[in-house]
């Protein structure tokens, strides 16, 4: 077999961007794209300061994460490693991007030639790729140079016009490709000669990148996880930032999806209190997808959004989609003519709520990308949630339209609300413990709508709901708790969604010995336990 | 369609470097690295990121595409130029009318300064893309290349001058390939060192060697470096004078490389009273003392032991300054060695610790390791020749080495190699190549014997007399530097701020200052990339007819008259000279020809600067000249030869591919003493063509060795002697605005507190308190930009600013703390002089009385870059004579200010 990596001998790179060109100029990127680029860190404080210079870009991971995500098998890996995309599948939804933890990949929607728009450049017109548009693209490996290579007779890593445009251009050496199954290769000399690391190794998704940081020997210091640097001053640009591919409209659908699935569970079992309100619930959702569509980058390609159901949860969201909207439909057919076996229908449709509702929980989950969103814990979170807005908005719905409140319902959501603040609580514990990038925790921490506060304002409201009080007093308590657990629901999730969601930065796990000189710990810029 | 065409870059000082240019469809779209170069090119035939810029510059919408004549006669930064587009007829036919005219005038003006200027830019590097235009001007008679675009405030002025009178070091290097130690100060060769430096610097650093980097920033190269050491900015004089106390007073006398600084230095030469070298009478050879014969004999006594040290009572003549002699009796002298170490006995590293804040003990381990790894006594072989084997070099960054301090750097520099005998030998110090001696491309052959046992030096004349007293140059190298030379290169590398600051109101006692009837700019842009841009931008404007070889505008070329667009780098066709030993670290195995091969069709009415050339000729009336210019080489390749002669009919007309064919053929026969003749097609076929450069020519000390010469060092007499007369002549006339330049002709250079002296000529020029500018602003080469030109560039932008630092100010995150500032602030930095504001980097590798600004930015005019608001020092940087060194060059640093606000 054959697998594919790269080496960097940190000691040789001298962060000139020689190889970000090169990659520009093979794959022709558009401006502000790089499927390679080299970072500068910079570690210490002075006078003790050390630096040293990071290529990046797709690691070609033996578990992609993005390929795991990816909803149309757009992405794929090939038996040598490579991980690919088909420009002519790839539905443009950007959860490979979010789901990449090495910020490898991007979506470019319109042409954005370098001077502006009606300005493009001769060679930006003869190297256009409208296929590459809308959709995602990352690091091929240069793999057309390595097959045509192949074919020739060519060794990739050593015949420049087998190897990728990066390492073939790489000025100090730093840069070498080749074969991780031959223990003969370059790369695999190179490895045994060196002390190395690879990026993010913790999350498990190994990455075909490996960092030599100094000679192999009894001397060499390995390479352990980095220490986490709060803030650290000028390092922005490894830190951890804000993604923005999946924007309000993303939220909208954790949102809507969530309340909505929540709110059809919650009526189903109330009864149907209404079929009116399964019909809104199932609008809900509806609208939520909606946004999704609204956001990708080929929405006529929607349907590749099913190709994948072995491991997209994406995929899965959108099966359990059809059977939620066709049996909540069918039950509100049958409820508003007053058929019988309307509740079995929109029972059966709760069960597929509650599985939508589940999905979205593992969609945020497989988002590996995002330090927030990949928490286990994030699941439970999501589910609870959802169930209590969907109680919540029931029990305001109802007291609003004047209709009847099952007794239930009050206590239903106290209890959801403390199952919603238990799994906001080890979300956050866990966050503590495990660290998670600053500037997310201080937007998480920003939105206090999870906190104890209002949550035991809201339960205790609820409560009042249950006191042989005036009714009137009961039920706008009532109303205001249950319209508080949505909204408070709402609000966490769009925080999530668009604020906290910084992508996980990138790490150094070891600070080269410039030759004779000592390696040192490296650092992972952006990140805090608190 | 597909295709790809052969091409180099040379784009900055430390190229050439091949490549190959993508096509498709008629459109360059692609550089990668010439694979065919691999075996022969030092870095494997790679070009770096600049290169790949080329492809942007060349398809830009902001090109220039047709000659353009200025409306508007008033010139000035807020003029409109008022371009109107004209036909190339029309453009030439101004020019050479313009020129006719000062032809018909006289070609040199009322004070004896040639009428017609010219100023290119990148330390030479547009004679590589100005095609036959050097025959042109070699044609026309004296052109005035003092007005500098960067020369002597942004280059290593003083390495390049006192390197060239030392060991033929215009350009000075570790033999990188062998080298295990090397203490670089501020020398930042991962950015300005070109592939072949940073392939060479990786390969040594995955061998073991260590570097050490003494620099108040942790650039790019001192974060490849084994260890930094963070210097107080201009302060490395005393460092390094410290290394060689140590040398001298730490360590066994044993551990130098006796042999070396006995038969290769002048280190046993007698010095007399004045200071000068005691004389044998009869030959006025210095003498020596011979410890065999217990006297007193001249330097070359065949069986002599020469004392190294002590002092004897000798006699002889001693010769000062012109000519004066005195007669000496049994009077007392030293050697010029115990003169040394008695005059750095005061220079301990405790005492260097202080004024460097450096503790005294890293100095004096950098000497110890140094001289561990010197490994006196070793040898090796080289092209089966034994040879020292000396691997440990001192490196010097452009504000070490130039301005004042710079002499006393480069001697210590020099000197530190001398002592271990590491100067010009495998794993040392070497120089790569001349400009002011001769032959120009061929370091070695230049080696030729001059006074005293030393190598020969072409000074300017300073015996009454033969003294200059008025040169054809605006900046008077002639008459102010005597290492300045006068060979084609000395104009650029006189005091050329002078010639700037002197537009104004010129110097007591010499020419009035004019400005040229013509000047011709190309690929420089000196009203962003000098110092003091304001007074370099009037004095353009002022200039009454300017030509720009314009690629885009520009802030020069919105003062031009005429605006010229000629092919850019990949439309343009010539023929190079690649490898044997040029500049930086281009040291090769190879040495032959590398041919641009034009890779798309010029955009709009861009013309190949060839073809410009030959209608300026012959618009002028000069085409015989020209054409016998480029057949003894002006262009680069003297067509005829031993057995060979492709020179081209002198009367007629010829074409571009017919020059370069030719060019071509000649660079064939020369490359195979004769036997092989292919033209264009076979260099556009392979690219290039190379024949093996002996490694033996890396090193100048078997061509000592040969001769029997040394390097004059430690002890400095002849410079001590043309400095008192310099002085003479210029007193003579009544110049004294030049005295304090004189003080730097010492035999052995002492400390001056250079903190101290920047303080006061500011304080003095500009009445202010040196305390309210407690910052010291300099400034760093950028792999991404240097000499390139191409701040225009989208590409260069965006991957530049994947490298800390570019596009603001860099500051300590303690130092910002303690003014408010945070990182992403827009602040304003004062200097005495001027003001300029960016935004705030942060950055650990700093120290905290330090401001960085990479890279030379500020523009206002040029295309793209006009938008990025990028900070830059040189408006910051006054040009004052106070700061002029004697070598005419300024160091590229400031006091500054800091204060929150300024200009989003």
């Amino acid at each position: 077999m054959t697998r594919w990596a790269i080496t960097v001998d940190l000691s040789r790179c001298v962060g000139c961007q020689t190889c970000t060109s090169s990659c520009k100029h093979a794959n022709a990127t558009a401006p502000g794209v790089q499927w390679r680029k080299v970072l500068d860190f910079e570690v210490g404080s002075f006078p003790d300061v050390a630096r040293a210079f990071v290529p990046v870009g797709c690691m070609h991971c033996e578990e992609p994460s993005c390929l795991e995500v990816c909803p149309s098998t757009a992405t794929r890996k090939r038996d040598d490693g490579i991980v690919t995309i088909d420009y002519d599948i790839c539905i443009g939804c950007s959860y490979c991007i979010v789901a990449c933890p090495y910020q490898a990949r991007y979506r470019v929607d319109a042409p954005e030639p370098a001077y502006g728009r009606g300005r493009q450049m001769r060679h930006e017109a003869v190297r256009a790729d409208p296929k590459r548009l809308g959709v995602a693209q990352k690091c091929t490996l240069c793999a057309d140079r390595i097959d045509s290579g192949l074919a020739t007779g060519l060794v990739p890593g050593l015949d420049e016009a087998a190897t990728p445009a990066c390492v073939a251009s790489c000025i100090s050496g730093a840069l070498q490709m080749g074969d991780l199954d031959d223990p003969e290769s370059n790369v695999s000399q190179l490895l045994r000669e060196h002390a190395h690391s690879r990026m993010h190794e913790d999350l498990g998704n190994g990455p075909g990148f490996y960092y030599l940081h100094e000679r192999a020997g009894p001397d060499a210091a390995p390479a352990g996880p980095p220490p986490m640097a709060e803030d650290p001053p000028g390092l922005a640009a490894v830190s951890p930032r804000l993604q923005t591919q999946w924007d309000w409209r993303a939220a909208m659908n954790f949102i809507l999806g969530g309340s909505g699935t929540g709110l059809f569970a919650a009526n189903m079992l109330a009864g149907p209190s209404s079929w009116w309100i399964a019909l809104l619930a199932l609008a809900m959702v509806g609208v939520g997808l909606a946004h999704v569509w609204a956001e990708i980058g080929k929405p006529w390609r929607f349907l590749n959004v099913y190709r994948h159901p072995q491991m997209s949860w994406m995929t899965r969201e959108a099966m359990i989609a059809l059977p939620f909207f066709a049996l909540g439909g069918l039950g509100w057919l049958m409820g508003v003519a007053g058929l019988g076996p309307a509740r079995l229908a929109g029972a059966a449709g709760a069960l597929f709520a509650l599985g939508f509702l589940y999905a979205q929980g593992r969609i945020l989950r497989a988002a590996k990308g995002i330090p927030l969103w990949r928490r286990p814990e994030i699941v439970a979170l999501i589910l609870a949630t959802g169930l209590a807005e969907g109680a919540g908005l029931l029990a305001a719905l109802l007291v609003a339209l004047e209709w009847p409140v099952p007794g239930w319902l009050p206590g239903a959501l106290v209890l959801l609300l403390g199952l919603r603040f238990v799994a906001w609580r080890r979300f956050r514990t866990h966050i503590r413990r495990d660290g998670a990038p600053t500037k997310a925790i201080a937007a998480l921490n920003a939105c206090p709508a999870l906190t104890f506060a209002p949550q035991a304002a809201l339960a205790a409201l609820t409560l009042v709901a249950l006191l042989p009080l005036w009714a009137p007093v009961g039920e706008l308590a009532l109303f205001l708790a249950g319209l508080g657990a949505a909204a408070s629901g709402w609000a966490f999730k769009y925080n999530l969604i668009t604020r906290a969601a910084y992508d996980q930065g990138y790490a150094l796990n070891r600070m080269p010995a410039r030759g004779a000189g000592k390696s040192r710990a490296g650092l992972q810029p952006g990140w805090t336990r608190a | 369609m597909k295709t790809s065409v052969a091409s180099y870059c040379y784009q900055c000082v430390a190229g050439p470097d091949l490549m190959r240019v993508d096509i498709e469809d008629g459109v360059p779209v692609g550089i990668r690295p010439s694979e065919a170069a691999e075996a022969i090119h030092p870095a494997h035939g790679k070009v770096c990121v600049k290169a790949f810029g080329l492809i942007q510059k060349t398809n830009n919408p902001h090109r220039i595409k047709t000659p353009m004549l200025r409306t508007n006669p008033k010139k000035g930064r807020g003029e409109d130029p008022g371009w109107k587009p004209v036909s190339w007829d029309e453009a030439l036919g101004l020019i050479c009318a313009r020129l006719n005219a000062v032809r018909e005038k006289g070609l040199l003006d009322e004070s004896g300064f040639p009428r017609v200027a010219a100023s290119f830019g990148g330390g030479g590097t547009p004679t590589s893309y100005m095609g036959t235009f050097p025959a042109f001007l070699a044609a026309w008679g004296p052109v005035d290349m003092s007005f500098g675009s960067g020369q002597g405030v942004k280059c290593y002025h003083s390495e390049h001058l006192y390197g060239e009178f030392w060991h033929r070091a215009f350009t000075v290097c570790p033999d990188t390939p062998l080298v295990e130690y090397i203490i670089s100060f501020g020398a930042n060769v991962e950015a300005s060192g070109g592939v072949c430096g940073v392939r060479r610097h990786a390969d040594a650093r995955d061998r073991g060697a260590k570097r050490v980097q003494v620099e108040p920033h942790l650039s790019v190269t001192g974060a490849c470096s084994a260890e930094w050491v963070p210097i107080r900015p201009k302060t490395d004089p005393a460092f390094m004078f410290a290394l060689v106390h140590v040398l001298l007073h730490e360590v066994e006398r044993a551990r130098l490389d006796l042999p070396f600084l006995k038969e290769r230095s002048s280190s046993p030469y007698l010095v007399a009273e004045n200071g000068y070298y005691l004389r044998d009478p009869e030959t006025r050879k210095p003498l020596i003392w011979d410890r065999k014969r217990g006297q007193a004999v001249p330097f070359d006594t065949e069986g002599a032991d020469p004392a190294l040290e002590g002092s004897f009572t000798a006699s002889g003549l001693e010769i000062g300054p012109d000519d004066t002699e005195w007669r000496h009796e049994n009077a007392p002298v030293q050697t010029a060695f115990a003169k040394l170490v008695e005059h750095v006995a005061p220079y301990s590293p405790e005492w260097a610790g202080e004024i460097c804040d450096v503790p005294a003990e890293t100095i004096r381990k950098v000497a110890f390791d140094y001289l561990d790894h010197a490994r006196v006594g070793a040898t090796t072989m080289v092209d089966g020749q034994e040879m020292p084997l000396r691997p440990v070099a001192i490196s010097l960054g452009k504000t070490v080495s130039n301005g004042w301090g710079g002499y006393e750097c480069t001697w210590a520099r020099t000197l530190m190699a001398v002592l271990v005998g590491a100067l010009e030998v495998p794993g040392g110090t070497l120089g790569t190549t001349v400009r002011l001696n001769r032959p120009a491309d061929n370091r070695w052959s230049s080696v030729v014997p001059g006074p005293d046992g030393f190598m020969n030096y072409p000074m300017n004349p300073t015996k009454k007399g033969e003294w200059v007293e008025s040169g054809p140059s605006r900046h008077a190298h002639q008459t102010l530097v005597p290492l300045a030379a006068n060979s084609p290169w000395s104009q650029a590398l006189g005091p050329t701020h002078l010639a700037w600051m002197w537009q104004g109101k010129g110097a007591e006692h010499l020419p009035k200052p004019t400005p040229p009837d013509v000047w011709f700019v190309y690929r420089t842009n000196p009203a962003i990339s000098f110092w003091d841009t304001g007074k370099v931008e009037d004095a353009i404007a002022n200039f009454p007819f300017t030509v720009a070889f314009a690629y885009t505008l520009d802030e020069t070329n919105h003062m031009a008259d005429v605006l010229l667009p000629e092919c850019t780098d990949l439309e343009g066709l010539q023929l190079i000279r690649i490898g044997g030993s040029k500049y930086i670290e281009q040291f090769w195995d190879h040495q032959g020809f590398a041919l641009r091969d034009p890779a798309a069709k010029p955009m709009g009415e861009a013309k190949d600067f060839t073809w410009i050339s030959t209608q300026l000729a012959k618009g002028t009336g000069l085409l015989e000249k020209y054409n016998a210019a480029i057949n003894r080489g002006a262009h680069g390749v003297r067509l005829y030869g031993e057995g060979w002669d492709h020179s081209l009919e002198p009367g007629e007309e010829h074409g571009v591919e017919e020059i370069w064919d030719a060019t071509c053929r000649a660079a064939s026969a020369e490359l195979t003493g004769g036997e092989a003749h292919d033209g264009l097609e076979y260099f556009r076929e392979h690219g290039f063509r190379t024949r093996p450069f002996p490694r033996a020519r890396w090193y100048l000390y078997p061509a000592m060795v040969e001769q029997g010469l040394r390097f004059e060092l430690p002890y400095q007499e002849r410079l001590k002697r043309i400095g008192a007369e310099l002085g003479a002549r210029l007193h003579e006339k009544g110049i004294t605005w030049w005295d304090r330049q004189l003080r730097e002709y010492e035999p052995l250079p002492h400390y001056q507190d250079l903190p101290g002296l920047w303080s006061q000529a500011l304080e003095e020029a500009y009445d202010v308190r040196i305390g309210d500018y407690p910052f010291w602003l300099l400034t760093a080469r950028s792999m991404q930009y240097s000499w390139g030109g191409n701040v225009a560039i989208q590409m260069i932008h965006e991957v530049a600013a994947n490298v800390a630092g570019h596009g603001g100010v860099v500051m300590n995150p303690q130092a910002a703390a303690r003014l408010g500032v945070e990182e992403g602030d827009v602040v304003r930095i004062l200097s005495p002089s001027a003001e300029t504001s960016g935004r705030a980097i942060l950055r650990q590798g700093i120290r905290p009385d330090t401001l960085l600004m990479i890279g030379q930015f500020d523009h206002w005019k040029t295309p793209f870059a006009a938008g990025h608001r990028a900070p830059s020092m040189n408006a910051l940087t006054p040009m004052l004579m106070a700061l002029t060194d004697a070598t005419g060059s300024g160091a590229d640093l400031v006091r500054v200010r800091v204060e929150k606000g300024g200009r989003p």
